[in-house]
């Protein structure tokens, strides 16, 4: 009679989740294709690994910590799931052939107070230490989560320990059961109570995890069983180049996106597997600076209207996406810094998504006034200053010598010098500090003159593909046609793109930023910098050097090699926090920014005290805090310092 | 041989420009003839009143009562064929700008256009220009019976006549009804600031401190007629609105006088502001790279200039 | 309805110019060129008339380095059609809006359309505007400082500014020339795909009967403004200053 009725609760609930589950999976079938199947173990490995070692959830300590115990504490008790259904589905089957009384029994025990603990941490976590990131998640979920696994975890240790009071001795495998046994035996509890109480506890445990079941696949801890194919299926191409725009099915086809349909599957199970922790939008810059931008409501937004369009949750469900589910402002938003994709505990890629969708703004032609200006003179000119491009090298005029022409003439080193660096008149002063460096140091190097046009990656972050694919193509026949060994440059973008970008376009160069360069010429004695002038300086990571092409430790090895004594900024390296001048952001009104996130980031470095310099390794950087120091009124505690600026001093 | 002048008007008072043009005509010597076109002779009269020329040559039909090109066009090229003067001006407005092309090949004259400064050459003309867009000036030779189209305030206006210039009537073919024909008059509305039409501005920067001084900077741009503007620290400051903001991320401007005080210089700067005319710089540091901007610069505190300046002006 | 627009490369005025060695014109070799700004809003006024009215577009260019690459640009942002005016670059001694109009008015006496707009102003204008001048070509009438263009049966209505601010409406009868100053919508933004799909168009040449005319550039000399590197710096002290500063204004004009 149990039996069937237990077969009966289970199949029922089963077939509840089954169909709930499949409602918000079915719209992946029916979006666009992505490619993620190939390399089956580098992806295998990589998502054990994420999910094993908890990589990116332990750079937030307490919730790293405490989502590993639950986490540990779910995979073990799952034994005692299996073990109270397959023995009221199967009347014998039994663990304790394997252990099930033994070894497993202790583990469950020890275990189940894990997850207790767990979950008060987690509950402490949320309804009193408060941390920023939650704001914005759904707490009513967080909070029937606890309740339900509290549940299951209590009525679990309470059929044991009801089994203990009947069994009338201790088990020697369950501590924890047993002393719970004795506080029940304290209430008064006989072996005969016992043994209704015991089949109350089971029940009631089977129908929380039913319930439990049933309820997943409309929350957020969906996640735990679609994080891990989200891991396997993360991008595996470098973190610096964007998926291209959708191939297009038809000729009318726009490859824009209007609808949930216009993502790919993984864009959606992307937004199905986010956890709502609210990692991301704690290291977003933009979001910090008060801009209606946090990656974690992006995603959260993209999932409600998916599912809101799919009749799945009411609500109005308001298409197109842009206007609708997202506003443009949010869109625009985004510096495209990628912190936010480094954080994610489940690798949900919201770059992509945010610059997919400011494609279809470009597509339709609404961009913001400024904006509009900066991409007409890349349209007409190759560069954001709308300057004639005979006018790129201009710089070199006041040079001691005149830089080879790489076009003409063979080089081993290829600078491509880029547009700030080419055009701003404060970055220029850099550009020729960094040419008479190599002069000096004997480096055979030429530019491409007018012949160079912006890398085009801001361009593609923007979303114009054409002009990307454009200026990328102009750059690389001219490149085409020189011989050089290795490109180098002092622009992080200009890097990322040559570097990660362009061999989507089927060209490969060995590229490198200008700290290394000038770190290897003093290691090789070719520059011979003075040491006993150090100062007490901090240094700003590039997003496009840093966080998407690794560079931490030249620049600091050549500050280093200059004796200056480097502190860190409590932000630095992976979680090195953006000037605000990414993915075109430059270009627009800064208005949406309260707080401008160069300015956040001068006032951390001030917080350090002691130190005099900000040290740079990027042209933007340059204009972007000497801005911010000019607009902060505090030029007499901190001046920004270019690595070039460092070297050229130190070798004077 | 005379020099005709055509003049504009507007709600019964005569352009500026037109005054300025007459000045210019006088300068240079020789019988001054005034185009005057209004809906009766009555209006003609009303206009002619005090112009400072020997002969106001008028145009009265209802179809001229109010600008429009094609009737003005014919009437030019009527009185240009009635007097055959030496030289024909016209202001660089938006009239000038309508008829003089027209004028000077359905008259074969030869023109010259965006004309600064005017004066008898041979027996000719020189004429001196701005061109590309004032980075240039062009000096070149308008032979005698040409066409000049004169900027707004080249010259400054004389003072009017006392006694009316005589009035000819001439009668000009206006076609059947225009192929042009006048629907209404617009005003414009007050209210939004818009600083790319403001000819003179006065813009401070972070040295401003506060909006305690702001005021001071404020009357100074009363007395001089002048909009006051700010660099972005001020803006973002919230000492002034955005629609105020000069540079990269706020209005580019191209006044005739930009008096700074307190603007650093900054490249996002100067690209809102470096093709003003006339750029007077006040900052405390000789190194601030405005000096090498602005036309005029003083090295001082602004907040002892300022106040004497006023002073003077006031 | 047709529309014809035409566009014109203009020197990039953001840098510092300088001259040839005769004086008659600029240096060409350092200068960049890009659309003038106001065939720029004509371009757009076309557009906008074209998706409100259900007119076709054709740009027209001379033909220059770089016209072949704006033409697109035009295709792209919704022209229908384009086509350069071949010119023997040796044939012509001057390209000032005076000089090239007869090309461009035979153009349009050829392409025959109800509307042609030209923006207001170029920099090649010291002898006069083009829209005049192809008012006086065509025999059309011709309106200037235009900020408004709407048409209904055959007619046009378009908004003329005037000095501070003020402005009229007009009707006018067909075929008319429209200098035009702004159009009713600020330029839309063209993504580069379209330019990217328009690549290999080849923009076709219209053979035209007409040739340059005279202007009196050969009696014109450029200068560049008297602007010595650096301000005129004033000195003293604060009553100095504004003395000198009250003076300035004086001198120019700015006060009495
Ligand atoms: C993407 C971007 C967009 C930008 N857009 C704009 C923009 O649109 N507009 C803009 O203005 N800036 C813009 N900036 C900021 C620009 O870089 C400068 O930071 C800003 O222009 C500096 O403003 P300032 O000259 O008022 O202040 P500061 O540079 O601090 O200059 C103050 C000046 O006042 C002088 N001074 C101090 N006391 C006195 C005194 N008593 N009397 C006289 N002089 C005194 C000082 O010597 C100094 O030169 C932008 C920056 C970026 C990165
Ligand atoms: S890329 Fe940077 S700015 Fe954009 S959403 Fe992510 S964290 Fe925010
Ligand atoms: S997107 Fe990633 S980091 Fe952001 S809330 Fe979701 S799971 Fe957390």
């Amino acid at each position: 009679m149990q039996t069937m009725l237990l077969w009966l609760v289970t199949v029922g609930a089963l077939a509840v989740f089954a169909r709930r589950f499949w409602l918000r999976l079915a719209p992946l079938s029916r979006a666009r294709a992505a490619n993620r199947t190939d390399q089956p173990m580098e992806r295998l490995t990589g998502a054990l690994a994420d999910i094993g070692l908890h990589r990116r959830l332990l750079r937030f300590t307490w919730s790293g910590v405490l989502h590993f115990m639950i986490f540990t504490s779910f995979l073990v008790l799952s034994t005692a799931i299996l073990q109270a259904f397959g023995s009221g589905l199967f009347p014998g089957f039994s663990l304790a052939v394997i252990g099930g009384d033994t070894w497993i029994a202790l583990l469950q025990d020890i275990f189940a107070l894990l997850m207790l603990i767990g979950l008060a941490m987690a509950a402490w976590q949320r309804f009193v230490r408060k941390p920023a990131r939650f704001v914005g998640s759904k707490t009513g979920d967080a909070t029937l989560i606890y309740l339900l696994a509290g549940g299951i975890v209590l009525t679990m240790l309470l059929e044991f320990a009801t089994a203990i009071v009947m069994s009338g001795a201790p088990h020697a495998w369950r501590p924890v059961s047993t002393v719970l046994s004795h506080l029940l035996i304290g209430t008064g509890m006989t072996a005969q109570s016992a043994s209704t109480a015991h089949l109350v506890f089971f029940w009631l445990h089977i129908l929380i995890i039913l319930t439990f079941l049933i309820y997943i696949p409309g929350s957020k801890h969906r996640h735990m069983m679609l994080a891990a194919f989200n891991l396997y299926f993360r991008p595996l191409t470098p973190k610096g180049q964007l998926p291209p725009p959708p191939t297009k099915l038809a000729e009318a086809d726009t490859g824009t996106v209007e609808t949930y349909q216009d993502f790919t599957w993984k864009d959606l199970l992307d937004t199905l597997s986010c956890t709502e922790c609210g990692r991301c939008q704690s290291v977003c810059p933009a979001y910090a600076a008060g801009a209606p931008l946090s990656p974690k409501s992006l995603i959260m937004d993209l999932r409600d209207g998916l599912l809101t369009h799919e009749g799945v949750i009411d609500g109005d469900a308001h298409l197109p996406i842009i206007g609708g589910a997202i506003s443009q402002e949010t869109l625009w938003s985004c510096t495209t810094c990628r912190a936010c994709m480094e954080v994610c505990p489940v690798h949900i890629e919201h770059v992509p998504k945010i610059v997919q969708l400011r494609r279809t703004m470009v597509e339709d032609g609404a961009l913001e006034p400024m904006l509009q200006t900066a991409m007409t003179n890349f349209q007409s000119q190759g560069n954001s200053f709308g300057k004639p491009a005979k006018q790129r090298a201009r710089w070199t005029k006041d040079l001691s010598f005149k830089p080879k022409d790489a076009r003409n003439e063979p080089v081993d080193i290829l600078w491509f010098v880029g547009d700030f660096a080419s055009f701003d008149t404060r970055a220029q002063e850099l550009t020729r500090m960094v040419a008479e460096l190599l002069h000096k140091a004997g480096v055979d190097f030429g530019i491409l003159y007018d012949g160079e046009r912006n890398s085009g990656n801001d361009v593609r972050r923007v979303g114009d593909e054409g002009l990307f694919e454009l200026l990328a193509q102009q750059n690389i026949d001219t490149l085409a046609g020189c011989t050089f060994n290795r490109i180098m440059t002092t622009d992080p973008h200009s890097l990322n793109a040559l570097k990660s970008e362009y061999p989507a376009l089927g060209a490969n160069y060995d590229v490198m930023h200008y700290a290394q360069l000038l770190l290897d010429l003093i290691k090789a004695g070719k520059l011979t910098p003075r040491t006993d002038a150090g100062l007490t300086v901090t240094y700003h990571d590039p997003c496009y050097l840093g966080r998407y092409n690794g560079g931490f430790d030249a620049p600091r090895d050549l500050m280093a090699a200059l004796g200056h004594t480097l502190k860190e900024m409590p932000r630095n390296r992976e979680n090195s926090f953006c000037c605000g001048a990414g993915g075109g952001r430059i270009w627009m009104d800064d208005v949406v920014f309260k707080e401008r996130p160069s300015e956040n980031r001068i006032k951390e470095a001030l917080e350090l005290g002691e130190i005099t310099h900000f040290v740079v390794s990027c042209p933007k950087d340059v204009v972007m805090y000497t801005a911010a120091i000019q607009n902060l009124g505090v030029g007499d505690r901190l001046a920004v310092r270019d690595l070039a600026e460092l070297v050229t001093l130190s070798v004077a | 041989m005379t020099i005709l002048v055509l003049i504009e008007h507007y709600q019964g008072g005569v352009a500026d420009g037109s005054l300025e043009l007459l000045t210019l005509a006088r300068t240079l010597g020789g019988p001054v003839t005034a185009l005057v076109l209004a809906g009766s002779m009555a209006d003609v009269a009303t206009l002619a009143a005090g112009l400072d020329a020997d002969t106001v040559l008028a145009v009265a039909a209802p179809a001229v009562a109010r600008y429009a090109s094609s009737v003005y066009l014919r009437s030019l090229n009527a009185a240009i064929a009635a007097c055959d003067p030496e030289l024909v001006l016209l202001s660089y407005s938006t009239a000038g700008i309508d008829l003089a092309a027209g004028a000077s090949v359905a008259t074969g004259r030869e023109m010259v256009a965006y004309v600064t400064s005017l004066t008898r050459h041979g027996a000719g003309f020189a004429a001196c220009s701005q061109v590309y867009g004032g980075k240039l000036l062009a000096t070149s030779t308008l032979p005698a019976q040409g066409i000049a189209v004169v900027m707004p305030g080249a010259v400054k206006a004389g003072p009017r006549s006392t006694g009316d210039a005589p009035v000819q009537t001439l009668t000009v073919d206006l076609g059947p009804d225009g192929c042009i024909r006048h629907l209404e008059t617009l005003v414009p509305e007050s209210g939004g600031i818009d600083l790319t039409k403001a000819a003179r501005i006065v813009c401070v920067g972070r040295a401003l401190g506060n909006t305690d001084k702001l005021p001071m900077a404020e009357a100074l741009a009363k007395l001089l007629g002048a909009e006051i503007a700010g660099s972005r620290p001020v803006i973002d400051a919230g000492w002034l609105p955005k629609p105020r903001q000069i540079g990269k991320s706020g209005t580019k401007v191209k006044p005739k006088l930009y008096l700074m005080a307190g603007v650093s210089g900054a490249p996002e700067h100067l690209e809102g502001m470096g093709e003003s005319e006339l750029i007077i710089a006040l900052n405390s540091d000789p190194r601030a790279p405005i000096f090498g901007k602005a036309h005029y610069g003083a090295v001082c505190d602004m907040f002892e200039v300022m106040p004497t300046l006023i002073q003077k002006l006031s | 309805m047709k529309i014809v627009v035409i566009q014109r490369l203009e020197p990039v005025l953001t840098e510092e110019l300088e001259l040839s060695d005769d004086g008659r014109d600029i240096d060409r070799e350092w200068i960049g060129f890009a659309l003038n700004q106001f065939d720029d809003q004509a371009l757009e006024q076309a557009v906008l008339l074209k998706e409100s009215n259900g007119a076709t577009v054709t740009a027209i260019a001379i033909e220059d380095e770089g016209s072949d690459k704006m033409l697109k640009n035009a295709l792209a942002r919704g022209a229908d059609a384009a086509f350069q005016i071949p010119l023997d670059a040796d044939d012509v001694e001057s390209r000032s809006s005076r000089a090239l109009a007869p090309l461009y008015a035979a153009a349009i006496r050829t392409l025959a359309p109800d509307l042609v707009l030209v923006g207001i102003l170029s920099n090649s204008d010291l002898y006069g505007e083009l829209a005049p001048y192809l008012g006086a070509h065509t025999g059309w009438p011709q309106i200037s400082a235009v900020t408004e263009v709407r048409l209904a049966a055959g007619k046009a209505t378009v908004r003329q500014e005037y000095a501070g601010g003020r402005a009229a409406r007009f009707e006018v009868d067909t075929p008319v020339i429209i200098g035009l100053q702004t159009a009713m919508q600020p330029p839309r933004y063209v993504a580069g795909s379209k330019l990217r799909d328009l690549l290999k168009v080849q923009i076709p040449e219209l053979e035209v009967d007409g040739a340059p005319s005279a202007d009196m550039s050969h009696g014109t000399t450029l200068a560049l403004p008297d602007q010595s590197a650096g301000a005129v710096m004033f000195d003293g002290d604060a009553d100095d200053i504004a003395t000198s500063i009250h003076n300035l204004l004086k001198e120019k004009g700015f006060v009495q």
